[in-house]
């Protein structure tokens, strides 16, 4: 498996039962707590009310810094609602569960494959709305100012003022900042293992080195790697106390060509917030490969080394050699003094 | 194999069966006590015999002290940068956990030192001297080989991975 | 005094006929000094560099300066390596085989602890290849010499 999905299997598993007992006449009674990366829960269950109706409820690290990120507008809920719209068995309920940020109801009798799918994409879909807000705001400013062909004029580079942060880990926090020919994505993450740092480095390494040499993916987006914080960030951290030597930021440069239509818009969201995931999750394989490998090897040194130790009848023979006549009992078994 | 990794074993070799004559001697500090004189300091130093050095450069050393009853081997396997520290750190430490199984290996390697082996004449009594010199030979060649190994497989395999992840941005 | 379970109280006991570093030291005697060594180790020098490494090997290994403090031995040792670093690899083997056992021992010395202080070991390959040659030469009798021997350079 080298790629992460961004839906959730277990989500897609749960509702594909329900379906299928739903069907059967005989409706599953649910109340799963299912665990998703970057602190994030999801809740499924039944309704008090009708057990052919189903919660399904999310609460996530990251959902404070997206509701406020676009200054109070109140947007997200819209915004989610509106990605559920086009599927007529979901509707949210007029008030969330309590202990969860947010909390879909479905309907059994009228679920469908396609709905399931688009249910275990919540989290993806939450993620996705400073990235839609940027996307909006890249519009307006490539309209206001047009890119020029005309590289001298460093003016000619307008930048929104906002700056869109996803809070989604303890110390490790996304940032978005459009201008007029380009949307900047900058990861900051912290490695809490001394493995983990070293072994990191060398990933985050490849990922720079890795546009300039395969020339087959030339059009992906650049990817910067820094210790301290990029110009991007400079103006909105002023003050910041965090300052902690051991933390990194990753910058992804993302071109038009990147979200030019809704599907490219979406599969890039997608790939931008599993990043982290990603590279962590290869990063464990590579140390789980290693250990199988220093298990291996172990246990060839080991034989190496019991080819020193004396065989019993290696010894018999020296034995012999030294003292012919050793004195054996009847049945022929050596005498033990 | 290197030209000069050979004279380089060709010492530790011959360094180790000079070393490796061991017999039996009971502690003269506390009764009914054998220990291996090597791990005693500050006690009998008419025990101990010269200690060997034999080093290829700065980073590659192999620290032989030769005692009446034991000999204490330590390795100072090469590390060139950061993610060869880490690979030595967790290889070694690796094998020292299991020590149990390699009888020779020490816990601990010493000070300055990746990885240590105490031989003791329990030890010789029971295995053939000639192999277990084999062994630490063995062992240096393949330490290196597996490090270097293990780097190279990391590196492939972040390079592997960026780039399939990139890949799908190019539509 | 938290610890004093652990205290080696042999090791405050004049009598308990304990040995340390300090008393296997052979008792020489006459002592070496550096300005005794002197003309020694510019005649070495002198050697090395006219080119003569078959007499200077020779004369390096001859009556090393057992007796001499540390100082002394290191300024010595640093000739002795100077002179071993001017010697030719096809010269090595000849130049062992024309010295007896006696100096077989000490250049075993020489070499050993040159790959035990950091300015030997960057020169670990000239040394290893001395060490080669003179074990193909002499075999493993040097090093056994060596180890039992309490005589240092």
């Amino acid at each position: 498996m080298l790629h992460l999905k961004p839906h959730n299997l277990l989500i897609q598993k749960t509702f594909s039962e329900a379906l299928e007992a739903a069907a059967a006449g005989a409706p599953l009674t649910l109340d799963r707590i299912i665990s998703d990366f970057d602190y994030t829960t999801f809740h499924i269950s039944n309704s008090p009310e009708d057990k052919a109706l189903l919660w399904l409820s999310i609460r996530t690290k990251a959902w404070q810094s997206i509701a406020t990120c676009d200054g109070n507008k109140n947007g997200l809920l819209p915004f989610l609602e509106s990605k559920f719209t086009s599927y007529p068995s979901v509707s949210i309920p007029s008030s969330f569960e309590s202990g969860y940020d947010y909390t879909l109801q479905i309907d059994l009798k009228s679920l469908d494959a396609a709905t399931v799918l688009q249910l275990s994409l919540v989290k993806t879909l939450i993620f996705n709305y400073p990235f839609h807000l940027s996307f909006s705001e890249f519009i307006e400013l490539s309209k206001q100012q047009p890119v020029t062909d005309d590289f001298s004029m460093s003016s000619s580079q307008s930048t929104s003022k906002s700056l869109y942060t996803i809070r989604y880990r303890d110390d490790e926090n996304i940032f978005i900042k459009p201008s007029n020919d380009r949307i900047t994505v900058i990861f900051e993450t912290i490695f809490q293992d001394e493995t983990d740092k070293v072994f990191g480095k060398v990933f985050l390494q490849e990922f720079v080195d890795a546009r300039k040499r395969n020339r087959s993916i030339q059009s992906a987006p650049q990817v910067l790697f820094s210790h301290e914080p990029p110009l991007e960030l400079q103006q909105h951290q002023q003050g910041s106390t965090n300052t902690d030597k051991s933390r990194r930021f990753i910058t992804f440069v993302l071109f038009p060509r990147h979200f030019q239509t809704v599907e490219l818009q979406f599969s890039t969201v997608c790939q931008l917030t599993l990043f982290r995931n990603y590279f962590h999750y290869h990063i464990k394989c590579s140390k789980a490969y290693m250990h199988s490998r220093m298990r291996y090897r172990v246990d060839s040194f080991i034989k190496v080394l019991n080819r020193a130790k004396l065989d019993e009848d290696d010894e018999e023979t020296i034995d012999e050699k030294n003292q012919p006549h050793q004195r054996r009992t009847f049945t022929g078994r050596k005498m033990v003094y | 194999m290197s030209q000069s990794l050979r004279p380089y074993l060709t010492a530790v070799r011959y360094s180790l069966e000079a070393a490796l004559t061991l017999s039996n001697f009971s502690s003269q500090e506390v009764e009914r006590h054998n220990r291996p004189e090597v791990e005693v300091p500050n006690q009998s130093a008419e025990l101990l015999l010269q200690p060997m050095h034999i080093s290829r450069n700065e980073h590659e050393q192999v620290l032989i002290e030769p005692s009446i009853n034991s000999i204490r081997v330590s390795l100072k396997v090469k590390q060139a940068d950061e993610i060869e520290q880490i690979l030595v750190h967790k290889f070694t430490r690796f094998l020292e956990q299991r020590a149990e199984s390699f009888y020779i290996l020490r816990r601990v390697p010493i000070q300055g030192y990746s990885i240590s082996f105490l031989i003791t004449n329990k030890h010789t009594e029971s295995m053939k001297t000639g192999k277990l010199v084999d062994f630490i030979i063995e062992f240096m060649e393949e330490v290196d080989k597996e490090i270097s190994e293990m780097k190279l497989f990391l590196n492939a395999r972040a390079r592997f991975v960026a780039e399939a992840y990139l890949g799908e941005f190019v539509y | 005094m938290s610890d004093w379970r652990r205290i080696d109280i042999d090791a405050f006991d004049p009598e308990s006929g304990r040995l340390t570093a300090q008393d296997l030291i052979p008792p020489y005697t006459t002592v070496v000094t550096l300005a005794d060594l002197q003309p020694k180790i510019s005649q070495l020098r002198s050697l090395s560099s006219s080119g003569d490494v078959n007499s200077a090997i020779n004369l390096a290994t001859t009556d090393p300066p057992y007796s001499a403090d540390e100082n002394t031995k290191a300024e010595y040792f640093r000739a002795v390596l100077d002179t071993l670093k001017q010697v030719r690899q096809a010269d090595i083997t000849n130049i062992v085989k024309s010295l007896d056992s006696k100096q077989h021992d000490v250049l075993i010395k020489f070499l050993y602890k040159g790959m035990s202080i950091p300015e030997g070991q960057k020169q670990g390959g000239i040394l290893l290849t001395w060490f080669e040659k003179l074990t193909q030469i002499a075999g493993v009798t040097p090093v056994v010499h060596y180890l039992s021997d309490r005589n240092t350079v």
